[in-house]
């Protein structure tokens, strides 16, 4: 059907000046300007964007999704010819049938009750009748096959939420591409994966296009990815299309100020070369601040098929030093999660030790952790999630010295306005609520409420993922500062390649619960120890010659379940050097020189052993 | 909530309501909540001035007023009873309106009593979890388990009711439902990051429960609860009706209700006209519960 | 291997249930005043006689005594017998002294199982016609929230919680029954007796199945997958009958399950009003007449009731759901 198309016409979607508004009761604003572009056949078109820029609104409009407020004010969408503006009934008629739509949402895109090859099926038959129900449900499953989704047979028959992230993104390319459409357009579809499972998805969709014959309309925020997915990039800024260049001329001469500024302001993992690090060295003399030794803990999750154990941290060993930036990374499921709230003292580990100045936070009484909670504090995540609602600027400043009863009434507002000018927050704030400000600002106060108890070492989980690049180097530089003046040591937990490559003196790598490397910061990105690492570092999003190719580190497949581990090490399936002894035992760190260990069969004597076997 | 996406350094704060206001005005703006909220307050200014003003006492008989029906209604109506007269010639109106005070005291602190404990309940159970999780919770089961008519006839049946008897019967027969939603909001509420943060930062147990959780969680849940004081009302004139309530002479719906049943195919104004009276306040009561109800829905996108 | 799992927990759950129950209502009736062989033997019996009796019946014997004997008797399926009842025909009263030898009391057991049938049909009956009722006009006003079939529902449902089931059954009667002659209303002398009571019945449940299901149905309306739907090519119609209703099935189970006791309430009201010999009838008169082992018995039984329909209800949800996990 396709093949037809291709040969009576050269371009498949043609978009002149497509204008959309948003009406609301004080007028109505353009979010979509005058946008044209062309689209031919087997094409892979990227559309780049921050956000608000409008790629989303492009994206459903062109699925014929838009509903109220917005709305278009004129232009047209000639699919095969045919404007979908003027003809509604044509457009639902090849919504789904011949223009297929993936989203960023996986986990909610499908009805959580119906298994995901009947929903398959029920799609495949709602748009082409014609077809059987056994040759729908085979079909299903070739594709399921295609998309690389281990034993295709069984998964048929699973419920959407017995699929991870990544599998589900996989039946939902699966779900657009089983009516073989001639228009994928696939919005945002690897931003909520981790970078392994997004580095997966991208080779699977330039497969995908190779065989199948389906024109992709690729939208994305990252600029790496853009340019790693699509024949083309059309950069879109506050509505307008600013230019469109094959990738390597865009990042090599672009044309328009918004993409060199965008270019500018990404972060790079190699391009400094090695920046060595003074600071760490002097820190190593010292006794370390906080040493976690062997610390493991398991949750016991009640499934349908009874008691689980989930491990979710095993095997964690490092030092943290004075004044160190300590970097722990590994993506989601990694038990980074679990390990903070060991490291706070909100949990209690089930083997090993957490300690902090020698004490030990894991067997500290409820007052004894009171009191040496003065000393190290949590900065949050999420810049919504972690305020208490309904209080105050001032209050929540101030809540930490009323729980330990520092200071009178007036104390303590001299001790939070101080903080809260330190952070960079207006004084007139104080008895506001936080409702209006912004992620970074809220981060801002974040950190002023753990600061104000002065404690020595500060633990950052995720505190900067929520924020844009501009953002993130504001609160970086101010961690600078606070750190000199204060003599802060840090703990960045995060799964943010760059953002650790830029301030992290040290940084320990985890996999399924273990470290599986810890190393100085240049030592782990010019000459990582672990394959995991080396993975981590190929799927990163970088326009830099990369150093490792994804292909070469990493296999095809999902992260093995923690609540079904394998015997050998965890990273053993979907490791490209694994030999047999990697399947049957763990590999504990292993120094490697220069305060680097990985745990690794591969590192120095244990490859030479491998040779002889 | 807006995600303001701007970097100047003074950002756009205001003054936010609080969870109740904001709740009531989202109400207000409803159609159904003003005009239940409007019949609702009259009939409570009505129960409260007319049989002080009208000096039409409710227990005062008539004799030779007996049985006069309602306006407009047959050959003898009068003005002076515009709901007519009991067997006795006691006025139905002022007699119902009585009703509505007792009725309402009773609904009002019942349904006060049952999210009390509810709410206490369920706070220790959602915060501590574990076995004082289970221990409260199969408690609950076995209670929700007891249907409450049983229990509260049985209660009542067995001694002789009071006012403050049938309120803390009723009472302590309700809250099994409100620890249930009291419960699953405060586990997801536990589950937070400002209350890992408040942890970290060494506060103790009883002060994120009671000054963190307890004041964003039970607003919400005592708004929708205006939904069971109508519920209460009804259940104090069943009992009523049984002969458990409030002991005549004192009139209640249900007693008043239970007598005129004798004189139903004579005088049918008697069973049915406080009964009237009842369905315009609940479904006034009802219209604006539902209204929080979907306040509270749509400000916190649950269901 | 889940479903025998599953069961067995449940079941060992509502076993503790049914003993907290049967504890509670078992003290209760023993703190409140009033002594029921005093009733049972009638005014002018003796003193002497009364504590002859009593005594014969363990009612002297410490609580804790008096309790274990009776959970041994439950644990037998024994559940005592009446104190009133005579076995042999439900005559109610209990003030005459003649017919005081054990063995002719009616036992508790044989009292729940001749009525509970009756009562079975009529809250089954009453369950169909709520449905018939909300059904419609819950999903509707799901479909539409904030319009039009929204608003009838808010202002009929709000009406009808507003409807005291007792008022409601006289006013019913006294139009359909005595004024119109449609339907029989009081008393019970085959299925036409059993129509009246349900309608109010249905009254009553019917405005919470509206509630819960044009809530669920607007709250999987607005979902994600409800959304993509339709740009996967599906038609309205597959969406909302293939996917939204099944969706929104979920919250009105776990409503039927948890608002049983609410049915019961009615069912007791209704029963008494229509004079309808059913367990409610029984119940209130075993009040009535402080029929201890009667109200104990009853308590129990709708317990267990509550337990299985709980399961019943949570195994259906885990069918229609398999997220959900009990």
């Amino acid at each position: 059907m396709s093949l037809d198309l291709q040969n009576t016409t050269e371009t498949l979607l043609s978009v002149r000046d497509l204008t959309v508004v948003v009406k609301n009761d004080h007028g109505s604003r353009t979010v979509l300007d005058e946008v044209s572009f062309d689209l031919k056949p087997r094409q892979v078109l990227s559309v780049i964007g921050e956000s608000g820029s409008g790629k989303t609104v492009l994206a459903k409009a062109l699925a014929s999704w838009l509903s109220p407020p917005l709305e278009i004010a004129k232009g047209e969408i000639l699919f095969g010819g045919r404007d979908l503006i003027a003809d509604r009934s044509h457009a639902r008629h090849l919504a789904g049938r011949e223009i297929a739509y993936v989203g960023g949402n996986p986990a909610g895109a499908l009805d959580p009750t119906m298994t995901v090859g009947a929903q398959l099926v029920e799609k495949l038959r709602a748009v082409r009748p014609q077809i059987s129900g056994a040759d729908a449900r085979a079909k299903a499953i070739r594709l399921l096959e295609a998309v690389k989704i281990p034993s295709a047979h069984r998964r048929f028959h699973e419920f959407p939420f017995q699929y991870s992230g990544g599998m589900m993104q996989r039946a939902m390319i699966v779900d657009a591409l089983i009516s073989d459409p001639e228009l994928l357009i696939a919005d945002n579809i690897t931003q909520p994966l981790d970078v392994t499972v997004a580095a997966q998805i991208l080779k699977l969709m330039r497969e995908l296009n190779e065989n199948f014959s389906t024109a992709i309309l690729f939208i994305c925020s990252s600029l790496p990815v853009a340019s790693d997915a699509g024949d083309e990039v059309m950069v879109l800024h506050s509505g307008r299309v600013v230019e469109r260049q094959e990738p390597e001329a865009l990042v090599a001469r672009p044309q328009h100020a918004y993409t060199r500024g965008m270019i500018d302001e990404l972060p790079s993992l190699w391009a400094d070369g090695p920046v060595g690090d003074g600071q760490q060295a002097h820190a190593q003399d010292q006794a370390a601040l906080m040493s976690v030794r062997g610390v493991a803990k398991h949750y016991v999750t009640r499934g349908k098929q009874g008691h689980a154990i989930v491990q979710a941290v095993r095997n964690v060993d490092f030092d943290v030093f004075p004044g160190d930036n300590f970097g722990i990374v590994g993506e989601s499921g990694c038990g980074k999660s679990s390990l903070m709230r060991l490291l706070t003292g909100l949990e209690r580990p089930d083997a090993g030790q957490v300690l902090f100045e020698g004490e030990n936070v894991g067997e500290a009484s409820s007052k004894r952790l009171r009191a040496l909670r003065r000393r190290f504090q949590l900065v949050l995540q999420d810049p919504y999630g972690s305020l208490p609602p309904q209080a105050t600027i001032g209050s929540i400043v101030e809540e930490p010295l009323k729980i330990h009863g520092i200071g009178d009434r007036r104390r303590r507002r001299e001790l939070g306005r101080g903080v809260l000018n330190e952070v960079g927050l207006a004084d007139s704030l104080y008895d506001h609520l936080p409702t209006g400000l912004s992620a970074g600002q809220r981060q801002r106060l974040n950190v002023a409420r753990a600061m104000i108890l002065e404690p020595r070492l500060l633990i950052m989980d995720e505190t900067l993922s929520a924020l844009d690049q501009t953002e993130q180097g504001k609160l970086l530089d101010l961690f600078e500062r606070l750190q000199a003046k204060h003599g802060f040591t840090y703990i960045f937990i995060s799964h943010d390649l760059t953002m650790v490559r830029k301030v992290c003196s040290r940084i320990a790598v985890m996999y399924l619960g273990e470290t599986v490397e810890v190393a100085p910061n240049d030592r782990l990105f010019f000459d990582p120890g672990h394959p995991y690492s080396r993975a981590l570092l190929s799927a990163a999003p970088t326009l830099e010659a990369r150093r490792y190719a994804p292909e070469e580190c990493l296999l095809e497949g999902e992260p093995p379940s923690p609540i079904d581990l394998p015997p050998g090490c965890a990273f053993a399936s979907r490791c490209p050097r694994a030999f047999d002894r990697c399947r049957s035992e763990n590999p504990a760190l292993t120094e490697r020189g220069d305060a680097s260990s990985a745990a690794c069969f591969l590192v120095d004597g244990a490859i030479a052993r491998k040779d002889t076997a | 909530m807006t995600r303001a996406n701007t970097y100047s350094d003074i950002p756009e704060t205001r003054k936010e309501l609080s969870i109740p206001a904001r709740i009531w005005s989202e109400a207000f703006r409803s159609q159904e909540f003003r005009f239940g909220f409007a019949v609702f307050i009259l009939l409570v200014l009505a129960a409260v001035f007319y049989p002080m003003f009208s000096g039409i006492e409710p227990t005062k008989m008539n004799i030779s007023a007996k049985l006069t029906p309602p306006v407009f209604v047959g050959e003898e109506w009068s003005w002076m009873h515009p709901l007519g007269t009991d067997q006795l010639g006691r006025d139905m109106l002022s007699r119902s309106l009585v009703g509505l005070r007792y009725s309402l005291l009773i609904g009002v602190s019942t349904t006060v009593l049952m999210v009390a404990l509810g709410a206490l309940i369920g706070l220790f159970a959602g915060y501590f979890g574990g076995w004082v999780d289970t221990v409260l919770m199969r408690l609950t089961d076995a209670q929700l388990s007891l249907p409450m008519i049983i229990l509260a006839i049985t209660i009542l049946g067995v001694s002789r009711p009071t006012i403050p008897s049938i309120i803390l019967v009723l009472g302590l027969a309700g809250w099994p439902v409100y620890a249930r939603v009291m419960r699953s909001s405060v586990m997801s509420e536990r589950k937070k990051e400002y209350i890992r943060g408040a942890m970290v930062l060494g506060a103790t147990d009883w002060r994120i429960m009671f000054t963190l959780i307890l004041p964003l969680v039970l607003p919400p849940m005592a708004l929708v609860a205006v939904l069971d004081i109508a519920r209460m009302m009804i259940f104090e004139s069943v009992l009523g009706f049984l002969g458990l309530g409030v002991q005549p002479p004192t009139p209640t719906f249900g007693n008043i209700i239970a007598d005129g049943r004798k004189y139903l195919l004579n005088a049918w104004w008697i069973a049915t006209m406080p009964g009237v009276f009842l369905v315009v306040t609940l479904t006034s009561i009802n219209l604006m519960g539902a209204a929080f109800e979907r306040a509270r829905n749509k400000i916190y996108g649950g269901v | 291997m889940f479903l025998a799992r599953f069961l067995a927990r449940r079941l060992l759950q509502g076993v503790l249930i049914i003993f907290l129950v049967s504890a509670l209502i078992f003290s209760l009736l023993r703190v409140v005043p009033g002594d029921p062989v005093r009733l049972m033997a009638g005014g002018m019996a003796p003193e002497a006689l009364i504590e002859q009796i009593a005594e014969d019946m363990g009612l002297r014997d410490p609580i804790y005594q008096q309790f274990a004997r009776y959970v041994g008797g439950i644990a037998k399926g024994d559940l005592g017998q009446s104190f009133v009842r005579p076995a042999n025909g439900a005559a109610v009263g209990g003030a005459s002294f003649d017919d005081s030898t054990r063995g002719e009391r009616a036992k508790v057991w044989d009292l729940i199982a001749q009525t509970a049938p009756k009562t079975l049909m009529l809250a089954v009956l009453a369950m169909v016609f709520a449905l018939v009722i909300a059904t419609p006009i819950g999903v509707w006003a799901g479909l539409n929230p904030g319009r039009l079939p929204d608003k009838f529902a808010l202002y009929l449902s709000s009406f009808f919680v507003g409807l005291p089931n007792f008022w409601l059954g006289i006013v019913l009667a006294l139009l359909l029954s005595v004024k119109l002659k449609l339907l029989p209303a009081i008393g019970y002398n085959g299925f036409s007796y059993t129509i009246l009571p349900a309608l109010v019945l249905a009254v009553e449940i019917a405005p919470f199945i509206i509630r819960t299901l044009s809530v669920s149905v607007a709250g999987v309306m607005s979902q994600n997958f409800i959304d993509i739907a339709s740009v996967r090519g599906l038609t309205r119609n597959q969406i909302i009958f293939r996917h939204a209703l099944k969706n929104s099935s979920v919250p009105l189970l776990n409503l039927l399950g948890v608002q049983f006791s609410m049915l019961l309430g009615g069912v007791l009201v209704i029963e008494f009003i229509f004079d309808y010999p059913g367990l409610g009838l029984l119940t209130i008169n075993a009040v009535m007449q402080r029929d201890f082992p009667l109200i104990q018995g009853i308590a129990i039984v709708t317990a267990a009731a509550f337990v299985l329909i709980n399961i019943a209800v949570d195994l259906c949800a885990t069918a229609i759901d398999p997220r959900l996990d009990y």
